[in-house]
Order: C-alpha cells, then sequence, then structure tokens
C-alpha cells in the first residue's frame, strides 16, 4: 500500500514545504430490520488516495478516485495548484514528530465480516419480535454495523506506516405512540453507542435479545408517565447521557483549532482560550478527564492519527484545573506547545485531517456502583439515555433532552417520567459535579456522527464515563 | 486523467447484475473548497471522487453494495454482493418492498448546471477570498468562511427501464466577520447554480453590517415577537420537512401531520411546496429511483395537502398512494423519504425593518445555530442564535443582543406567522457531508408571534 504513496511524497519534495499522502480503503456492512422486516442491507467497499500539500503558509489537498500511482500523482498537481492559487499567508511551523513506521492493528477477536449475514439477520429480528406485539409500539427498529479501515501514510519526512481498524456494533430502538405522544427507548445508547473497536464478540457482549422485553416495556410506560416538572434538582446521568454532555462540553470546547478560530464560521469557537491552559477553573475537584488514543475498543483509538504523530493519552481536566487541549500540529506550534497533542483524524480518501476528539473520557470517582450513588443522593432526578441536544458554537449554553427520567427519593428510584430535559451553562455545570461512580461502572461510549469540517467530516469518537452526580440543575426546561 | 462518464459506468455496472431486479447509480463529484479565517486561508480542498452503488431486490428486500472502483471485476464483484446480501436478506420470507419503479417520463429539464463554474478554476476563490479579506479590514474585522463549489453528476440505470442522468453545479460562500474577542460577530451567505451570481464584496459587505460595535442587551427567558431572517427560516423548514412531509414516518403514525391532512395547521399566510425547478433553487432531474421530479404543494393558504413518498412509503401508506419522487436511496432510507427543495412564497414586506416596524420589544435573528428535535411529533425543536442576533425596540432594530436559546414548535412558528417579505433567497448549510449532494431552501424572511425562548448564552 505504501508504494504510491511514498513515490508521491517524493515528487513532492522540492515542489512544496511539506507534503504527505494517505491511502484509505474501507469496508462497511450495515443491516437494518424494521417492524419484523430486513428493511436494508448496504455493504460498502471504497479505496482512494489523499495528498496534501503546505507551501508557504497555504495549504493544498486533493483526493484521487483510484489508488495508483498515477492517480496520487495527479492529486499532488492538484493539491499544489489550490495551494499555489490561495492568497498569501504567514507559514507558521508545524510542532516536529518523529517518521511513524510500522504497522498496528485494534483487537478483533471474531472478523465481523466473516460472520454470515443470516446470523446477524436472525439475531436482530428475534429482538424486533420480542418489542412488537403491543399496537402502541409504532416501529421497532434493529441494526448491526461493522466496519473495517485500513489507512496507508508517508509523508516527505519520512514518515511510513499503515494500521487497520475494525469496529463492530449493535442497537435496539422501540418507538409508541399514543394520544399524540411519541415516546422512544433504545439500547444501548441513541447514538449507536454500543459500537466499539472490536469484531463480533462486541454484538455478542451487547445481547439485544436479552434488553428487547424491557425497551418496548418501558417505551410503552412513557406514554403515560407523567412529564417532568420544570425546577432545580439533583441530577444523576447515565453512562450513555453524560457521554454526550462530555462530547459537547468538554470534548469539542478542548480543540485547539476552534480557540484559534479556525472553525468560527461553521462549527464555532470555544469559550476557553489558549490563555486559559493551565489555570482554568473548569470544574469541581472531581472532575478528571483524559484524551486517551490508546484506550482498548475506543473508537478514538489507533497507533497513529492522520498526521502520523503516535497515539498517545494526557490529561486535559485535573482535579477541575485545566491543563490541555486537544491538538494537531499547526495548531499545537501556532501556541508554542513543544509536540501535537495527536488529535488530527481525516474521514477517508476525500478528506483532510482537522482537530478531532480521540477517546476524551471522565475518569472514574469513588462513589462506588451506581446503586451506591443513588442510595447517597436523597432526592432527585435519574436521567437516562440522550434523546435531543444543543448547544452554542461557544459551547457554554447547552440543553439536553432525554429519553427516560426517575425520580429518586430517600435514596431510592421512583417513578418514571417522560419528556425530561435540562440546561445548563458549562463551567457551572461541571462545578456542580459532587460524585463519579467508581471503575465498576466505568465503560466506554462510541459516538458514530460526530460532525465536523467543511466539507462535512463525521468522525467516530469515544468516551468512557461512570454515571455521576451533579447539584442544582435547571430541569424540565423544554 | 480523462473524465468518466457515469452514465456508461451505470450500464456497464447493470450488466453484471443478474436474477432479480438491480439499480446502479453512478455519482461522480469535483468540488472546490476553500476556508478561511482571521481573513487568511485556512485549508484548500479539491475532491474528485466516483462512487458506484447497485442495488439489488429479491423477494421484496432490498440490498446495496458499493463498489471499490470502476474497472469491470469491481463492478462485477459489487453486483455479486449485493446480489448476495439481497438473497441472503430474502431468507427471512418476502419483504414489503414492491419493486424498483419504472421510466417515469422525461424529467424536467433544468438550468442548474453552468459551464463556468464547472471548470472549478481554483482562482476563483482565491478572488473571493481577497474580497472578503478586503472589506472585513475595512469594517476593522476578520473575515472567517467558506468558499465552495461543486459540479456533480448522476446516472442511474435499472432493470426497470430507468437510465437518467443529470448534470448540477453549486457554489456558496459563506462569510463571517467578526472581531478578536467574538463580541461583534455577523453572518452573510450566497448560495447559486452559478459562481458568477456569488458577489463576494456585498456577501462579507452584509456580514459586516450585521456585527456592529457595541454593549450586547440581554433578554430573560419568555415570548417575544420574532423577525426570522431568511437564512433561519430555511433551517426551521428544513426539520419541518422531515419531521412532517415524511411519508413513511406519517403511513406510521409518527409524523407531525398524522390525522391533520386536510386541516389548518399553519397561518393563511403560509404556502409551502417542494418545487425542484424553481427559479433560484438547487435543481434536481429526478430522485435516488429515478423517479422525475415535479412541484409537489405541501401547504395551501395554511392547510397541510399531503406528505412526499418513496416507493417504499407509498407502499406502507396504501391507499393508492404512488411514489412523489422524494426517494433519498433506492429502496428507500430507514428514516424515510423528504422533500429536498422546499419554497416558501414570500408576502408583501419590503424587507425585514418593514417586517419589524409593529414589533414594540422582539427579537431580529439572522441565523440559527445546533438546532435539533426535542419532540418531533409536534416539531418541537431546541436551537440557538448567533453572528447576528438584535433587539427590535418600537419597530425598529435597535442594537445587538446576546444570542439567546429557543424550544419551539416549528408548526407553531407557522402558524403565528403574521408576514412574509417579498422577496425570497436561497438558503443553505453547505455541509456536505459525505458525497456532496447539494440542497436548500428557497425562502422569505418572516415575522412570528411568540418566540419561546428559554435561555440566552453568558
Amino acid at each position: 500500500m505504501l508504494e504510491p504513496l511514498e513515490e508521491t511524497v517524493q515528487r513532492a519534495a522540492g515542489r512544496c514545504d511539506y507534503a504527505e499522502a494517505r491511502r484509505v480503503v474501507r469496508a462497511a456492512e450495515r443491516i437494518d430490520t424494521r417492524n419484523g422486516e430486513v428493511e436494508a442491507v448496504d455493504v460498502g467497499e471504497s479505496d482512494g488516495i489523499g495528498v496534501r500539500v503546505r507551501r508557504g503558509g497555504a495549504w493544498g489537498f486533493a483526493s484521487a478516485r483510484e489508488p495508483t500511482a498515477a492517480a496520487a500523482q495527479d492529486a499532488l498537481r492538484r493539491a499544489l495548484a489550490v495551494a499555489e492559487a490561495q492568497p498569501a499567508a504567514p507559514a507558521g511551523a508545524l510542532a516536529p514528530v518523529p517518521p511513524a513506521r510500522g504497522h498496528w492493528e485494534s483487537p478483533c477477536r471474531e472478523d465481523p465480516f466473516a460472520v454470515p449475514l443470516e446470523r446477524k439477520v436472525d439475531l436482530l429480528l428475534r429482538a424486533d419480535e420480542i418489542m412488537r406485539g403491543d399496537p402502541r409500539i409504532v416501529l421497532v427498529h434493529g441494526s448491526c454495523v461493522a466496519l473495517r479501515t485500513t489507512r496507508a501514510f508517508a509523508s516527505t519526512e519520512g514518515a511510513a506506516c499503515t494500521q487497520t481498524i475494525t469496529e463492530c456494533g449493535a442497537a435496539i430502538a422501540a418507538t409508541a405512540v399514543a394520544d399524540g405522544e411519541l415516546q422512544t427507548r433504545s439500547y444501548p445508547g441513541s447514538h449507536q453507542g454500543g459500537v466499539a473497536a472490536a469484531g463480533w464478540e462486541r454484538v455478542e457482549e451487547l445481547d439485544v435479545v436479552a434488553h428487547a422485553p424491557r425497551v418496548a416495556e418501558e417505551a410503552i410506560a412513557l406514554l403515560v408517565a407523567p412529564p417532568c416538572p420544570a425546577g432545580i434538582e439533583t441530577v444523576v446521568l447515565d453512562g450513555e447521557q453524560l457521554a454526550l454532555q462530555l462530547h459537547e462540553s468538554i470534548g469539542h470546547a478542548l480543540e485547539l483549532d476552534r480557540m484559534l478560530g479556525g472553525e468560527a464560521s461553521y462549527a464555532g469557537t470555544s469559550w476557553v482560550s489558549p490563555a486559559d491552559l493551565g489555570s482554568l477553573r473548569y470544574g469541581s475537584p472531581r472532575l478528571n478527564v483524559v484524551a486517551d488514543a490508546t484506550a482498548p475498543g475506543g473508537l478514538g483509538t489507533f497507533g497513529w492519527d492522520d498526521e502520523g504523530v503516535a497515539a498517545r493519552s494526557f490529561p486535559l481536566i485535573s482535579e477541575g484545573r485545566l491543563v490541555a487541549a486537544l491538538s494537531d500540529r499547526e495548531s499545537a506550534a501556532a501556541i508554542g506547545l513543544p509536540a501535537s497533542g495527536g488529535c488530527a483524524r481525516a474521514d477517508g480518501h476525500t478528506r483532510q485531517p482537522i482537530v478531532r476528539m480521540t477517546n476524551v473520557s471522565l475518569q472514574p470517582g469513588d462513589a462506588g456502583s451506581l446503586d451506591d450513588l443513588i442510595a447517597g443522593t436523597d432526592r432527585g432526578l435519574y436521567l437516562e439515555t440522550n434523546r435531543s441536544w444543543s448547544i452554542d458554537d461557544r459551547r457554554l449554553h447547552f440543553q439536553f433532552g432525554v429519553e427516560l427520567a426517575r425520580e429518586i427519593r430517600g435514596g431510592e428510584l421512583g417513578r418514571i417520567l417522560r419528556n425530561a430535559s435540562y440546561a445548563g451553562v458549562t463551567p457551572r455545570f461541571w462545578a456542580g459535579l459532587d460524585a463519579v461512580c467508581g471503575p465498576s461502572e466505568w465503560r466506554l461510549w462510541g459516538v458514530l456522527n460526530c460532525g465536523k469540517g467543511e466539507p462535512g467530516q463525521v468522525m467516530h469518537v469515544s468516551h468512557g464515563t461512570a454515571p455521576a452526580r451533579f447539584r442544582d440543575v435547571e430541569v424540565g426546561v423544554a | 486523467m480523462t473524465s468518466p462518464d457515469p452514465a456508461a459506468i451505470a450500464q456497464r455496472a447493470l450488466a453484471h447484475a443478474h436474477g432479480g431486479e438491480a439499480l446502479v447509480t453512478v455519482v461522480h463529484e469535483r468540488s472546490l473548497t476553500s476556508r478561511f479565517a482571521r481573513s487568511r486561508p485556512t485549508q484548500a480542498t479539491a475532491v474528485d471522487d466516483v462512487t458506484v452503488e447497485i442495488a439489488c431486490v429479491r423477494d421484496g428486500r432490498v440490498a446495496s453494495a458499493s463498489a471499490r472502483g470502476t474497472g469491470d471485476d469491481e463492478l462485477r464483484a459489487a453486483a455479486r454482493r449485493a446480489a448476495q446480501a439481497a438473497a441472503a436478506a430474502a431468507r427471512g420470507g418476502p419483504g414489503d418492498y414492491p419493486g424498483l419503479p419504472g421510466p417515469g417520463g422525461p424529467p424536467h429539464p433544468h438550468d442548474g448546471w453552468d459551464h463556468e463554474t464547472a471548470r472549478l478554476e481554483p482562482s476563483l476563490p482565491a478572488a473571493a477570498l481577497r474580497s472578503a479579506f478586503d472589506v472585513a479590514a475595512e469594517h476593522g474585522l476578520e473575515a472567517y468562511g467558506i468558499w465552495t463549489a461543486g459540479e456533480v453528476r448522476t446516472a442511474i440505470a435499472s432493470t426497470t427501464g430507468v437510465l437518467a442522468a443529470d448534470a448540477v453545479t453549486d457554489v456558496h460562500l459563506k462569510v463571517v466577520c467578526r472581531d478578536a474577542t467574538g463580541a461583534r460577530s455577523g453572518y452573510a451567505a450566497r448560495t447559486a447554480t452559478a459562481a458568477r451570481a456569488v458577489d463576494a464584496r456585498a456577501v462579507a459587505g452584509a456580514a459586516a453590517r450585521r456585527a456592529p460595535a457595541g454593549e450586547r442587551a440581554t433578554l430573560p427567558p419568555g415570548e417575544y415577537p420574532v423577525v426570522l431572517d431568511a437564512h433561519a427560516v430555511g433551517l426551521l423548514l428544513e426539520f419541518l420537512g422531515a419531521l412532517a412531509f415524511n411519508g413513511l414516518a406519517h403511513a406510521e403514525g409518527r409524523g407531525a401531520l398524522a390525522g391533520r391532512l386536510g386541516r389548518r395547521v399553519a397561518s393563511a399566510a403560509v404556502n409551502l411546496s417542494d418545487s425542484p425547478s424553481f427559479p433560484g433553487t438547487l435543481p434536481r432531474a429526478f430522485d435516488a429511483e429515478g423517479v422525475p421530479k415535479r412541484p409537489l404543494p405541501l401547504i395551501q393558504d395554511g392547510v397541510a395537502h399531503r406528505v412526499v413518498h418513496d416507493t417504499r412509503s407509498a407502499a406502507a401508506a396504501g391507499r393508492g398512494a404512488t411514489t412523489t419522487g422524494h426517494a433519498l436511496a433506492p429502496g428507500g432510507t430507514p428514516e424515510g423519504p423528504a422533500p429536498a427543495n422546499l419554497v416558501l412564497v414570500g408576502g408583501g414586506a419590503r424587507d425585514v425593518h418593514e417586517l419589524a416596524l409593529p414589533v414594540e420589544r422582539g427579537i431580529y435573528v439572522t441565523r440559527l445555530w445546533y438546532v435539533n428535535p426535542v419532540h418531533p411529533k409536534r416539531t418541537l425543536l431546541t436551537g440557538m442564535t448567533r453572528d447576528g442576533t438584535f433587539l427590535i425596540e418600537d419597530g425598529l432594530i435597535t442594537r445587538p443582543l446576546r444570542d439567546v436559546r429557543f424550544t419551539d414548535s416549528a408548526l407553531r412558528i407557522l402558524d403565528a406567522t403574521e408576514a412574509l417579505t417579498a422577496s425570497q433567497r436561497l438558503v443553505t448549510e453547505a455541509e456536505h457531508y459525505g458525497r456532496r449532494h447539494a440542497t436548500g431552501v428557497v425562502c422569505p424572511a418572516l415575522r412570528a408571534r411568540g418566540l419561546r425562548v428559554t435561555g440566552a448564552t453568558p
């Protein structure tokens, strides 16, 4: 895979200050079932090359639809042309990186592409059948996803590496309608949260069939549940909702390109500035967040990022204080950091790398199990599974809805409530964090739909969380 | 590199599909995107990519496969994978897909392809960026944004006799003018099918005028009269399209118009259609199943008339429903069909200033951001304003306002609509995730009663 790439970057030498070439081969399979039917089976492959060059202060990127040396060199020609046509800009440095060499693969015990399609369909249809029956259930949906991406990377700085990542997971959901009300429950989460960097064993771990009865029962129960009242409450967030809270109000806010204004016209900026690194109080002392591109099973786990920077793990927030940001080589150098954070990632061969999350995770605390945390909460709400999400373009004011809320009274879970929502302002919300469950409750949640960049790029990331408790939260806002 | 012929590839691929119905979609995208920030170029992307997808139908089950390349071996492999997947799906019993549509007659001709734009000269974005930088500097601001243009050629061939080809171009310039702190931030954009229709100085000037100096006012939660500029209206209509006019959700009782067709759902001033050849829109000749596009009234004088269908949702709806040419994928997507060329008819107001005249105290919104459904069946949405939110006081748009969060129903806003501007604009976010498929909404600005504000950014 590397040969046409190395040839291309050799040809680039002397025509630009820096060049890199990347080949991306993807295989994907997705099965959707709906109301007892196999709704769709999509199997796909793609293969192409992207070439990025830097000339003066201008970048140029071009993609090629064939993985040949001739196509790669045509992409190099077009990348040089678009870089040359850019208005003049000052040339900043790139943070140094040792040349990436070798091969890396994510763990995969059972190849999901070798599992017969019929077995996957059977699994989803068994869950589907269990969820149907009550006439108020108007839609049951199941999906199973397998992805394999092989990347090769070469640069004018001597990088030449390859890596293969396999991802797999499954999900189910039931939607009930009655009297103008619509309620959906899903498992394991509402954003394909069960997908991990793993093989078919991941789907077996999830055991969607075992969860199907509860999913349908809760969707029906929500139809007649009382609405979540408005007020100021203590809330306990389940791991899945907390993962999205972390994603939106910490992960994106700590992308260094946003802090520097590079995404101001689309994804937005950040309420955090580079000058805050090392000093800003982001949340309570219970708040410990890491960016870990080495976490087993994470969708943000790799051997090297898309600039050839080796995967690393580093703290972003320690005991509530901001210590680092997510960076690539250009943004790191722009604020004088000695090295990239290794967060440059590209969506396929037609997109160039930009600053993305890896696995941004909340470290487990000392609050024990979820049962322990609930038992230690006199009054509040336990909020499960994201339903809606929105945050402003500086990642400050947010509003989330969840599929299901349960009252907490006297340290016990009580009746369920529907249409629950909460809102807040990022540093105030995280200042209210007063308990995080321990390692036994901590797990990685996948997010397959993280969008950023122009043209748009979709990235897969994971967030490790354990259920956590927050004080004085505004609820019932929607 | 030679330019591929999508129709020829589609027919070659179809020749490899045996044993049942099949439909091949070939898309050749060429595009150029230049991003900028702090009045400097930041990223420049040139895409030249061909995708080939083969959908096979067996006993009412649909499966599709994309090819790794355009060579005969790769096309044959993709056809085999699609057929195997469809056969495997069919082993669970016959499905509900009624079969691929046949030729639907000649598509309406459109003028959505421009020769000059299709050349994608790198000098075009460079000139636009320089203009934006100059205008921002004249106002003491910096320019952030994107210039992007693309040519997309699509061909569809099916065993049921469809052989259709289409070519479109699109260009989009977005400029945000802001100061170093972001306290002043104004947005403007222009989208068209031809690059010559986009005046970079005019767009940047409009953005700069929406970023005035001065202390930003704050507004507590409550209900306020609102003037929504066209971009904000367009985003609300896009969500409405997915939540209310989706024929599959409607057939399943999940849609916002379930039980409400034929009834008034919006102000009598609201006339909404899906019009793929309307002047100023981003036209399309056919949908993803090769069904020719036709204009379709959705709301007339405030009364909801119909939802949109693909072949699958029409079958689910029964009662003689047929596809309206709104398939987003062959066989339909799990999400269902959606309108792609929404057009909201304008009213009588000259501009947003005239819309603001009757408002004693309200809000003028230029851009919405991060809008998502809270309760789909009620079209209840939440989102933020950004890059130019203003207070309306005693009929005048007076001073900048801190961004606010709204949580409100799109249908309720249309029901509370009092007036619209005469002029319409094509608006889009031009996000272009995945394969480029430019869409937009043609709409005016409007004034509505009682926008529900539920928060504000600090």
